[in-house]
């Protein structure tokens, strides 16, 4: 009996230790809330804002667009391609855009190996679209890069910047149609059937022409 | 025990707190990126493959000991159509006469010195001993192909020998441009 009784003490006690901890520890909570809930004020106002999207889409003009050139390129002679660039996003884009193209593999036809030798690439921009058959354009032309060699705008930091592109400097929508030709410079003399070394005869690449506009400059509105 | 469990919940404060500071050092980031201006690129692609231009004679040396005829097939090695062939047309200096060369190209081979029942196209001039002449003939080799030319000699005496050796310069000697719309 005696044991009985004193067996049911001990859980008491430790009741009472417990309740008393939860009791501190909650007075210590509230009298930490009271403070910052005197020391906090909250007003709330809204507004909504959508982000623009800077957009920028490739596309053949007239004929197959970007592809692959099948022939043997000999020096003079100009491949065209025809390729519409148009700004589909909901901002528009900065005056200006810039153009590099890289080879893979790099060689001679597009890194300098061969000085004053290999591909240069010209881009012309008509307000119409261009006509296949002839390579002409019905509308007015705007040269927006004179004939230049890759070698020297062959990488993203010698992207070089198009010149004269109002239509795609203007608000959305507007679309660029774009002639770009593709030339071989190359002075070479092979001897006996023996090409000269270095040489730009005889190698292949695959050019990507990478086109880059930039956003709108920054605006601020107060109202 | 509890010990343990003490450091396990410090541990777990420690991670909170590095994950609010991350997020907290993150925010900048993005703010920053917010100021920057956006660029917007789309990239096309095309391949291209060049050609090759060379011919090359199959006798460049012709000695003459006496005068008969030789000929020496030129063959267009390369991959991209001709319009002129170059010949650099050296003669040495024999030790005795003064013998003189003419060449002729034909388009076929030759056949008991004639070609196609002709004379041929002359290339070049009369070339005199001691010399070296470059010349450029319009009768080509198409790309694979062959074109047939015949030395003749005059007043050899002495054993002499012509030297051919056979240039190609773009864009000078390549086929007229081409401008391809695709």
């Amino acid at each position: 009996m005696n044991e009985h009784r004193h067996s049911r003490s001990k859980p008491r006690r430790h009741g009472r230790v417990a309740l008393a901890g939860v009791f501190a520890a909650s007075v210590g909570l509230l009298t930490t809330a009271g403070v910052y809930a005197g020391l906090s004020g909250v007003a709330t106002g809204s507004e909504a804002v959508t982000s623009g999207t800077l957009n920028l889409t490739l596309s053949p003009d007239v004929g197959a667009g970007f592809a692959s050139f099948t022939g043997k390129m000999a020096p003079g002679d100009t491949n065209n391609v025809y390729v519409d660039l148009n700004n589909t996003g909901t901002l528009a884009s900065a005056a200006g855009m810039t153009l590099w193209v890289a080879g893979t593999p790099a060689n001679a036809l597009t890194n300098g190996a061969a000085a004053g030798e290999g591909l240069t690439v010209t881009a012309t921009q008509c307000s119409v679209a261009w006509t296949l058959a002839t390579g002409a354009c019905s509308g007015t032309t705007t040269p927006i890069l004179a004939t230049r060699q890759i070698s020297t705008m062959n990488t993203a930091g010698t992207a070089v910047a198009l010149s004269n592109v109002p239509a795609l400097a203007a608000a959305t929508g507007q679309v660029a149609h774009v002639q770009v030709s593709l030339g071989l410079v190359a002075s070479e003399t092979s001897v006996n059937g023996v090409l000269p070394s270095p040489t730009v005869q005889g190698l292949s690449t695959t050019l990507a022409y990478t086109f880059t506009e930039q956003q709108r400059v920054g605006t601020a509105t107060n109202q | 025990m509890t010990h343990c469990r003490g450091q396990r919940f410090m541990g777990r404060i420690a991670v909170s707190t590095a994950i609010v500071l991350f997020g907290a050092l993150a925010l900048p980031a993005g703010a920053t990126g917010a100021a920057g201006k956006a660029n917007a690129s789309v990239d096309g692609s095309e391949s291209v493959t060049s050609g090759t231009w060379g011919a090359k004679a199959t006798a460049s040396v012709l000695t003459f000991t006496t005068n008969v005829a030789q000929t020496s097939t030129v063959a267009n090695t390369g991959t991209v159509a001709l319009s002129a062939v170059g010949y650099t047309v050296t003669i040495s200096n024999p030790a005795s006469g003064s013998p003189s060369f003419t060449i002729f190209a034909c388009a076929t081979a030759w056949s008991g010195g004639k070609c196609s029942g002709g004379t041929g196209t002359k290339v070049g001039t009369t070339y005199a001993k001691n010399t070296t002449t470059p010349v450029t003939s319009t009768v080509v080799p198409a790309v694979g192909g062959s074109v047939y030319l015949q030395a003749t000699p005059s007043g050899v005496t002495s054993s002499v020998s012509m030297t051919l050796v056979t240039t190609i310069t773009s864009a000078g000697q390549l086929r007229a441009r081409v401008v391809t719309n695709q």
